[in-house]
């Protein structure tokens, strides 16, 4: 056996031994992990030492660093940003620590979204997608995907409300498509957009009950009269 | 619409009238011949995608994304498949990537050879809109050769496509192309300098690029107003990278630049364009390559979401997809590029005369199974 599996299965062994055998399980080698376990249990009746914790040797391969690279650029980027907004609206962002969006509260978010349109380092000139979820936990969630057209760059912003009163400001005046975008969510989820000049329903008729995409919207049983096909199970 | 004067009119066009390219309801108020204001009405072909995408699984939702342009069937597969792969983190081989290349813009030339006929349609001239659809003809024959099918193909699929090409259709689609290029240069010279249609459609509606930018306007309709913005060239997906094409933009020719007649050049040049690449794309095609290698057993995307954008034939093309980690999509949104297009059409139609808002609607290029989904 190679030196570089013993030192892999030594390893394991001491984490196992430590109480963190969640590690010996992810291990992907079948027969690394078998050996692992079965030394695991020598050592804990005794008829074998525990091994050496060896020499963490860095295995970072060198033919990915150019797709690092590009990956710390857009993350880079991605910091800065959120700092920006942090630095300029400490009270809305909301703090997480997954990577790639920025959760704001509802409450300042027109502001926000006035002083990312003209701030000159930013310059989102462009909503590319807004969409509504509805992400459980009676919340629902609206989705802004920005870009800006002069320097190139994206984030994504993301503003959650509670079902029961599920408002968050228009910004269909700052960017024009936001209109019907909003009109499309507010339609399909039921967030209502205040200070929106023409809420009204846009891909269903305006006497449609209820709002199809949250996850617990029950079809109604006619409209005008005419049966509503309900969801079909298997093939006709 | 609130108040009427004595001189106003409220007139509906559509739901159905050839002129609304689909099941479409403009109400239009006139002062006399001039609009003032029009309220588009939509949804009557509103066939609940994103309901259905989160009852079926992720490979179901691609016959789906083909029923919502029905004229670029293609490029909306390409458009989820690589949304897919980047959520799933899976690369194909280049034999994959080149079939897709010459497929998506195979559909392109397609898809705009029918915009230009149907806008020369719109605006009277009825021989070149039966030229552009026999020349459309033989594409849809190449198509049928691939994957059987003429209009839906649900050809692209998530780690791959459903067949490999078949034999011989490199060469046809060569031959094609070689009959092809003449047959644009005549589309071009009976309809785009003809005087009829170049004072029916220079100087009308003509979109600013800020207008265009804030209302979400993409793709050619974008270019036609001067902003040189292409995905494929901006934000290469799959391997447009590779290849030498450029991207035309609106010059003002023949009046403003952001005007119908812009709208409509600009999508003759892609045309070209779009020749161009299918030749370097077949010329450079790997000879091996299995078409179903990077096919997942199960597609099961880790938990997340991706929101990814693709050059349809009518602009940036979205998905939005959020993943909960079973088989089964917990949110797919469609960001469709002729949504976004009609939205700015009361912007630059109102202060035109009736028939011309009908020339500007034809100039948008809009397909009313992707706008209402």
């Amino acid at each position: 056996m190679s030196s570089d599996k013993e030192k892999l299965i030594a390893e394991l062994v001491n984490k196992g031994l430590d109480g963190d055998m969640d590690s010996v399980n992810a291990c992907d080698d079948k027969i690394i992990r078998a050996k692992a376990k079965a030394m695991i249990m020598k050592v804990k009746k005794g008829t074998l030492d525990r091994p050496e914790i060896p020499l963490v040797v860095s295995d970072t391969p060198t033919n990915d660093h150019k797709e690092e690279n590009v990956q710390d650029n857009v993350e880079d980027s991605f910091q800065k940003i959120k700092k920006m907004i942090a630095d300029k609206f400490p009270d809305s962002l909301i703090e997480h620590d997954k990577g790639d969006y920025i959760q704001v509260k509802p409450e300042q978010w027109n502001d926000i979204a006035t002083w990312l349109k003209s701030e000159p380092s930013l310059l989102f000139d462009s909503l590319q997608c807004q969409m509504g979820i509805d992400i459980g936990d009676d919340m629902l969630e609206s989705r802004y995907n920005l870009h800006s057209m002069e320097l190139d760059h994206y984030i994504e912003i993301r503003i959650a409300v509670h079902r029961s009163d599920p408002k968050i400001p228009s910004v269909e005046q700052i960017w024009r498509i936001a209109d019907w975008f909003e009109r499309e969510t507010y339609d399909m989820l039921g967030i209502e957009y205040t200070g929106h000049r023409d809420l009204r329903r846009i891909l269903l008729p305006d006497d449609w009950e209820g709002w199809p995409l949250r996850k617990d919207y029950q079809v109604q049983e006619t409209y005008h009269g005419i049966v509503v096909p309900k969801m079909k199970e298997g093939w006709e | 619409m609130g108040v009427v004067h004595g001189e106003e009119m409220v007139l509906n066009i559509g739901p159905q009238h050839p002129a609304t390219h689909g099941v479409l309801r403009l109400q239009v108020r006139t002062d006399g011949e001039v609009v003032s204001q029009i309220t588009p009405y939509m949804g009557y072909l509103h066939r609940c995608f994103e309901k259905h995408s989160e009852n079926v699984t992720y490979e179901q939702v691609i016959p789906f994304t083909d029923r919502c342009d029905y004229l670029s069937s293609m490029s909306m597969n390409f458009g989820y498949v690589v949304a897919m792969e980047r959520l799933m983190e899976i690369k194909v081989n280049d034999r994959v990537e080149h079939i897709r290349v010459v497929m998506a813009e195979l559909q392109r030339i397609a898809s705009h050879l029918l915009c230009t006929g149907v806008f020369g349609l719109d605006l009277g001239a009825f021989t070149p809109f039966l030229w552009a659809l026999r020349d459309r003809e033989r594409i849809l024959d190449l198509f049928e050769l691939t994957c059987g099918a003429r209009l839906l193909y649900n050809y692209m699929w998530v780690g791959g496509l459903s067949h490999d090409i078949p034999v011989g259709f490199v060469e046809s689609t060569f031959e094609f192309l070689d009959y092809f290029e003449p047959k644009v240069d005549e589309l071009e010279n009976i309809l785009a300098h003809n005087k009829i249609l170049v004072e029916r459609s220079a100087d009308i509606g003509v979109m600013p690029k800020d207008v265009a930018i804030s209302y979400g306007v993409t793709g050619p309709n974008l270019r036609a107003s001067g902003v040189k913005w292409d995905l494929r060239k901006n934000d290469p997906y799959s391997i447009y990278d590779r290849f030498e094409f450029d991207v035309p933009i609106g010059e003002g020719q023949k009046g403003t630049v952001g005007d119908c007649w812009d709208r409509f050049y600009v999508r003759i040049i892609e045309i070209r364009e779009s020749v161009k690449i299918i030749r370097q794309a077949l010329a450079s095609m790997p000879k091996e390559g299995d078409v179903h290698q990077s096919l997942p057993k199960k597609i099961r995307p880790p938990k997340g979401s991706v929101y990814a954008r693709t050059e349809t034939p009518r602009g940036d093309l979205g998905y939005y997809i959020e993943s909960d980690g079973s088989p089964i999509p917990y949110r797919v949104k469609m960001r469709s590029p002729a949504f976004t297009a009609l939205s700015v059409l009361d912007e630059i139609g109102a202060g035109w005369l009736l028939s011309d808002v009908l020339a500007i609607l034809g100039s948008l290029d809009i397909v009313l199974g992707e706008i209402d989904r």
